[in-house]
């Protein structure tokens, strides 16, 4: 039981990531990575709007007709974003204004809806909620890694704490965005792809060592099945 | 007739629209709840801006600003409050930005005593803050260094010198490489919060 859920965490924060594997989320990828801060906060809130609508979307999955489900899910995520960006607005104003126009956009996030049609739909609360943790925080990790390496080459500063006076536009700017994402996804399936085969050898040797393994006399297995006769 | 009736409110149809129509009416109610709950008034949205520029709640008198004083060559002036303290703070949109956009900001002009016991003094520009922008999507490259520009050259404004973004003449140069098109509107705003302050608070003594 406790497999299925760590299996369920893992492919959506590793195997399954939105936003290096599956390249989902895009919109928000791009233009919130400017700053560690803007990318760190445009997870956190994507995050928050997956696992309420993967959990809403969970408990009603067996009230919600087939032929309305599309419509009834992006008034349920739409519904939960409008909460989040008042939410914002009153006790978050600079995160608010930061985020500008990618907030409200988040409604039209693939991967909310990717998420609650195809797992949430189908899958009990808890697997649902799982789920929706697992794959925000894997999208709020890729985020800010971008954010981090952008803000560093693109205004000289960790986290809006200024490090040098020196900068280079091109990672500040739409193409840099680009740049950097193109080159995260590389190392990001490079790593995975590595630790993959690394792992698969392995098996692959337990297999052959456990295949070696003396097996029994025949004349022993004859006697045993006699016995059991 | 009972029987088409019974058919249809056991139909598909009928239950796909009661589901959908049950669900918006759920989310409008929750909405207009929430709408309530967490409403920002204009009022939480100035203290904001205040607090933002000050680090500080300060008490704030509106000035009004009409509409034949609030156009200038450079830009518009929004609103200008009188503070506690004694400062004039200015809203000011600048013109001419990146695609015809705008920058908005705030100008903070630092003064001493008051106008009543005539021992007003201006010390010249404390402060330019940021507001928001129309069209300016370099605006993020500008940084703190090139608003603080604006308030190290109190001497030549004192004395009624202006900002520019072009090179060579007698006014103060200051552009931020990287964003010149925003920066020339926020000197533009600049500018004009300056001309609104001069004209209508100093009533054009300097």
């Amino acid at each position: 039981m406790k497999n299925k859920y760590a299996k369920i965490a893992f492919d959506g924060l590793i195997t399954n990531n939105a936003s290096f594997k599956l390249v989902l989320g895009t919109c928000a990828a791009l233009g919130m990575s400017s700053s560690a801060i803007g990318g760190f906060g445009m997870g956190i809130s994507v995050t928050v709007v997956l696992l309420l609508s993967n959990v809403l979307i969970s408990m009603l999955r067996k009230v919600i007709p087939s032929a309305v489900r599309i419509p009834a899910f992006v008034v349920i995520i739409a519904t939960l974003v409008t909460l989040l960006r008042m939410a914002l607005e009153k006790y978050m104003p600079d995160l608010y204004d930061s985020m500008g126009v990618f907030l409200p956009l988040i409604v039209v996030n693939c991967m909310i809806l990717g998420r609650a049609e195809a797992f949430a739909s189908k899958q009990p609360v808890l697997d649902s909620a799982i789920d929706g943790v697992s794959t925000g925080l894997g999208f709020t990790v890729a985020l800010t890694l971008m954010g981090v390496i952008r803000e560093f080459f693109g205004s000289g500063s960790f986290f809006g704490i200024e490090l040098f006076d020196f900068s280079i536009g091109f990672f500040a700017s739409a193409p840099g965005a680009f740049f950097t994402y193109g080159i995260c996804i590389a190392l990001f399936l490079l790593i995975t792809d590595n630790v993959e085969k690394t792992a698969r050898k392995k098996r692959a040797r337990a297999f052959r060592v456990s295949q070696s393994a003396p097996l029994p006399a025949p004349e022993e297995t004859e006697k045993k099945e006699a016995e059991t006769c | 007739m009972k029987a088409k009736l019974k058919a249809f409110f056991q139909s598909n149809v009928f239950r796909c629209v009661t589901v959908l129509l049950a669900i918006v009416l759920v989310s409008g109610a929750l909405l207009s709840v929430c709408n309530d709950l967490l409403f920002v008034s204009a009022e939480e949205r100035f203290a904001r801006t205040l607090a933002k520029i000050y680090g500080r709640q300060v008490e704030t008198t509106q000035l009004s600003v009409s509409a034949e004083d609030a156009v200038f060559a450079e830009g518009t002036v929004n609103a200008a409050y009188l503070t506690d303290d004694g400062n004039y703070l200015i809203q000011s949109t600048g013109n001419g930005g990146y695609s015809g956009g705008t920058v908005t900001l705030w100008t903070v002009f630092s003064c001493e005593g008051s106008k009543e016991a005539n021992d007003f003094k201006w010390l010249g520009i404390e402060k330019v803050v940021y507001e928001s922008d129309r069209k300016q999507s370099y605006i993020s490259k500008i940084k703190k260094k090139f608003y603080t520009e604006f308030t190290v050259h109190n001497e030549e404004i004192l004395a009624g010198g202006k900002f520019t973004t072009a090179a060579g003449g007698d006014d103060i140069y200051t552009l931020s490489a990287g964003a010149s098109r925003s920066s020339a509107a926020i000197v533009n705003g600049v500018n004009t919060a300056l001309a609104y302050f001069r004209a209508h608070v100093l009533g054009g003594e300097a």
